[in-house]
């Protein structure tokens, strides 16, 4: 604690704050930016820090870390073009939040959840990094396909009014998944001889790509040609409804996210979509969920938050990079002589509790410099349409081709576009695709190497106790509607309040 | 019969997935076998598994709309969903994107993001074509200049680059 | 009205001919001894391998002062042969090199590449980086002996872990190895991780029998003896890890890492010296020196030509290991 304190100490000089502000502006700046997730954000800012003392490069470090993280957010409730993966899920309600002249209680809502799952997440390294160092590293193959396929359960709740419209969009996000080179055999699947598709289709050119591009075309094909009223942009504060129905998502999101980022090949995908799933279930507004309900805000960008800080235990105690902004961060490390590992809290400790009190500098200062731009930033939709759908498809396409300088992936956008366009047309609902894609790779691979590790063997899939767990919970989650049914038969007929609506 | 397939031109996503599916199939067959693989699960099986699937999915979906299931088109703030589609305008918006794509490794990105913005808002229905002209630019080049001078990250300057 | 729309377009597509040129910093006139100006393609992505000795090399090189400015950007995609593919397609442009190293040499078979790196002009070879065999601290293995009976008798239970993919570093490692004492490299039960660091977390969970990777990453872990290295791959120990060779413990292998900077095909012979010169100076710097020494990286400089039959030999025994695993 005194270390912690000493930390601040360090961290709190007037030097050091500016030294976080300005890499939490320049954080979220960038992370704004089309096409520059946090990790090239913290790439591209590594040069500034070059020559400054290690102390204030690293507190500017974490500005820009959780500003990078953020900026994603922004875009991807105003724009439906997610900055980086871990925004993708924010963007279902996000979006529709801002369309409804709710922008601005949208990106408090997002900026709140990132500074409750932020600050939680980092009082969970302070008081958890030990532990956590000592038992991530048993978290393996098995309970990872457990994990994979407790969320493929829950897919099952996003699938929309049609199974089979909603099964359809699953299985075309699983096909987008299996684009590219097997990584455990080298093989090709699906590129047809493309260098370009041997790393797959990424997750946020996908989303990007069937957000915003395809939202664009389906309005191109129906646009309400009269009465263009400017959206309204509302009253700019969280109401008290509001916070009534976002502090438990907000506080939920550490819980689901933090263990994700802690352990390796954890992300922010899943947690954040299972966050999703989580909110929708414990809802009481369920009809409002895919027109902008604010827990599904609150709950993901908590996590994707939370998930972040997890990410940092991993790397300062094992030195283990679990996504690749830790990985340019572990690199930026190595820059100063500094090596993360069981030994850097020995070895460097003021540095370290210097670096975690200028997380909770950062995130309250990205609290204290986004709150009051929330508005600002909602007033971006109140440009007409036609400049709104246009400046979309530029952001998308800069987004698109700036990473890769190629063409080629501005192509593939527009095929995924134009998919878009028929799914919004026929009914399939977008949601399950885009889940399709992030769970159908990792899952296929943590079985495989699940399968590999016990030379064939299928006990391979259940040898541990946390898959085990997770399987128990699946069929209980299974089979409790079951019992229910059952339980309910003995007590007089309750009429059903309304037939379900049919599916296919 | 025009209109009995208008009318279920839902088929069409049914024909998709149906292709999407023998895709999925015959390039899962076409991986050969004669290499290092451990554990009973090769890289065939989830497209196999896949692909199947589609085909699946597909027979279902075209059953419900036979049977009369529509899907239900995504509503929203800007959708009318009573005007009948708008080819035109969907047509430009794609020559608009595609425009970018083909113009960008030729005349650079400053042209062909300028190209594109002032296309879709052509096409989306602005006709204030001075003032359009004028954003187009605007937004190009400074986007332009802050990925490319600010940033590092590389995007094509056009023919003059080269000039000054 | 017609006059003044299609002057404000006319003038609009000046604005964006003209501005982008006029304020980018121009390129210098190619006739100098010196190279001015270098951009530096890194084929993965930011933080991988290539990207950090790439980011390594110019930033000493501007502190150094040999060159005014270096722009290193990523092009990352299929194991690096993306990057590689468009090096190629800069037919004579003597100011561009690629930062590279052996996992290119194998992503060039494994993703079915139609340019080779020997299509391209070897630069120089910059550093190498053995490989180490590694256990958990709780692992009853305590020599490479004890290691190499139980894999032969039973390959399929002793998995392998390593962070590169198929074709690269902590692949072949492995499949050197196993061909060195008599197995079959298809018997060899490899489980691929997305990188060191997620191996390293299944070297210490115990979850396969041994891992293969680049010292580097391992060091600290090393020094906490949280795990333990039954060997070194390259031909001579590595001070400061206390572990023999691999054949000094009869496995006959000697493998290194290693990284270089290679050039698109074509370029002038002038340019070609002017780049290689380069390279050679910065080799020389202090800056270097303390780069190399932070990073845990060896030495390993060899310039233009020598490089190049290194690659050449290099590229010849990946083939043969990939061609044995039916993946070239």
């Amino acid at each position: 604690m005194q270390q912690l304190l000493d930390g601040f100490a360090t961290a709190l000089t007037p030097t050091h704050l500016l030294f976080a502000a300005i890499g939490v502006l320049l954080g979220t700046a960038i992370g704004v930016l089309p096409g520059i997730g946090p990790a090239m954000a913290v790439a591209l800012l590594l040069p500034i820090t070059y020559g400054m003392e290690p102390t204030g490069a690293f507190i500017m470090f974490a500005g820009i870390y959780y500003g990078g993280m953020f900026g994603g957010s922004t875009t991807s409730i105003l724009l439906n073009t997610p900055g980086e993966s871990a925004a993708v899920v924010t963007a279902i309600e996000g979006n529709p939040m801002a369309r409804r002249g709710r922008g601005a209680q949208a990106l408090a809502a997002a900026a709140i959840g990132h500074f409750t799952g932020g600050i939680i997440g980092t009082l969970l390294i302070v008081l958890l990094a030990p532990f956590v160092a000592k038992h991530a590293v048993d978290i393996g193959a098995p309970d990872f396909f457990a994990i994979m396929v407790l969320a493929f359960i829950a897919v099952t709740s996003v699938l929309g009014s049609s199974r089979v419209r909603g099964v359809a969009s699953l299985l075309i996000g699983l096909t987008i998944g299996l684009v590219g080179l097997d990584e455990m055999t080298g093989q090709q699947r699906l590129t047809f001889g493309s260098l370009h598709l041997a790393d797959g289709i990424d997750v946020v050119v996908v989303a990007v790509a069937l957000f915003a591009v395809g939202e664009a075309l389906w309005v191109a094909a129906h646009l309400r040609r009269k009465a263009f009223s400017p959206i309204p942009v509302g009253r700019p504060w969280l109401s008290r409804a509001d916070l009534r129905r976002t502090w438990k998502p907000w506080l939920r999101g550490p819980v689901i996210g933090f263990p994700f980022g802690a352990i390796p090949a954890g992300g922010a995908e899943i947690p954040t979509f299972l966050s999703y799933v989580t909110e929708k279930r414990l809802s009481s507004n369920k009809d409002e969920w895919g027109k902008g309900a604010i827990e599904g805000v609150a709950g993901p960008e908590s996590t994707a938050s939370a998930s972040a800080a997890g990410t940092l235990v991993t790397m300062l105690t094992l030195g283990l990079p679990t996504t690749a902004t830790a990985a340019v961060m572990l690199a930026a490390f190595q820059q100063y002589g500094i090596q993360p590992g069981p030994l850097l809290f020995q070895r460097e400790s003021g540095l370290v509790w210097a670096l975690i009190a200028s997380l909770f500098i950062g995130l309250t200062l990205l609290l204290v410099l986004n709150l009051p731009l929330a508005p600002l930033w909602a007033k971006l939709l109140r440009i007409p349409r036609p400049y709104l759908y246009a400046g979309i498809l530029f952001f998308a396409s800069v987004g698109a081709y700036a990473v890769n300088a190629d063409v080629f992936d501005l192509l593939v956008m527009f095929v995924i576009g134009l998919l878009g366009l028929a799914m919004r047309r026929y009914g399939l609902p977008i949601l399950p695709a885009i889940i399709g894609v992030i769970l159908g790779p990792a899952a296929e691979q943590q079985m495989r190497r699940a399968l590999q590790l016990s030379d064939g063997s299928l006990t391979g899939l259940v040898n541990t106790p946390l898959s085990i767990a997770v399987y128990v919970v699946i069929l209980v989650i299974l089979f409790f509607p079951l019992v229910k049914r059952v339980a309910g038969r003995r007590t007089p007929p309750t009429p059903l309040p309304e037939r379900e609506k049919v599916d296919a | 019969m025009n209109a009995w397939l208008k009318e279920r031109s839902e088929l069409g996503v049914c024909a998709v997935l149906l292709v999407l599916g023998v895709l999925v199939l015959t390039d899962a067959l076409r991986i050969p076998t004669d290499f290092a693989q451990r554990g009973p699960v090769g890289p065939k099986a989830v497209p196999i598994v896949v692909g199947t699937l589609l085909l699946i999915v597909a027979v279902l979906l075209a059953r419900d709309v036979l049977r009369g299931g529509r899907g239900e088109a995504e509503g929203g703030e800007d959708i009318d969903l009573t005007a009948p589609a708008d080819l035109r305008t969907v047509l430009l918006l794609c020559g608009a994107f595609l425009a970018n794509a083909a113009l960008i490794g030729v005349v650079g990105f400053p042209i062909s993001g300028a190209v594109l913005f002032w296309g879709a808002a052509y096409a989306l229905g602005s006709r204030s074509l001075v003032r359009d002209a004028w954003i187009a630019a605007g937004l190009s080049i400074a986007t332009f200049l802050v990925f490319n001078n600010l940033l590092g990250v590389p995007l094509p300057g056009g023919p003059l680059m080269e000039v000054f | 009205m017609q006059v003044k729309t299609w002057l404000a377009v006319a003038g609009a597509l000046a604005a964006v001919l003209l501005v982008p040129p006029l304020l980018t910093p121009g390129a210098d006139s190619a006739e100098t001894t010196q190279v001015r100006q270098l951009r530096v393609l890194v084929p993965n992505a930011p933080g991988g391998g290539y990207d950090i000795t790439a980011r390594t090399a110019a930033k000493a090189m501007e502190d150094a002062e040999l060159i005014r400015n270096a722009e290193v950007f990523n092009l990352p995609g299929a194991g690096g042969t993306v990057g590689l593919g468009r090096t190629v397609s800069e037919r004579g442009n003597g100011k561009l090199v690629m930062s590279m190293g052996l996992g290119v040499v194998g992503s060039v078979y494994t993703n079915k590449s139609p340019s080779s790196l020997l299509d391209t002009t070897p630069i120089a070879k910059l550093i190498e980086e053995p490989d180490i065999v590694v256990v958990g601290k709780d692992s009853k293995y305590t020599s490479l002996r004890q290691l190499v009976d139980d894999w032969k008798a039973n390959p399929g239970a002793v998995p392998v872990g390593g962070g590169s993919s198929p074709g690269g570093p902590d692949h072949l490692a492995p499949m050197l190895m196993a061909k060195a004492i008599g197995l079959e490299p298809k018997s060899v039960n490899y489980v691929q991780f997305d990188g060191g660091g997620e191996l390293l977390a299944s070297v210490l969970g115990g979850k396969v029998a041994f891992g293969v990777s680049g010292v580097g990453e391992y060091r600290d872990q090393i020094q906490a003896g949280t795990v333990r290295v039954l060997a070194v791959t390259s031909a001579a120990r590595i001070s400061g890890i206390d572990a023999p060779t691999l054949s000094e413990s009869g496995v006959d292998v000697k493998f290194s890492n290693w990284r270089g900077v290679v050039a698109p095909p074509g370029i002038s012979s002038a340019d070609r010296d002017r780049l290689v010169q380069l390279f050679s100076a910065l080799h020389k710097t202090s800056q270097w020196g303390d780069a190399l020494k932070r990073n845990g990286w060896t030495d390993a400089f060899a310039p233009g030509d020598q490089f190049k039959s290194f690659l050449e030999e290099e590229n010849k025994r990946v083939a043969t290991v990939l061609k044995d695993l039916g993946l070239a």
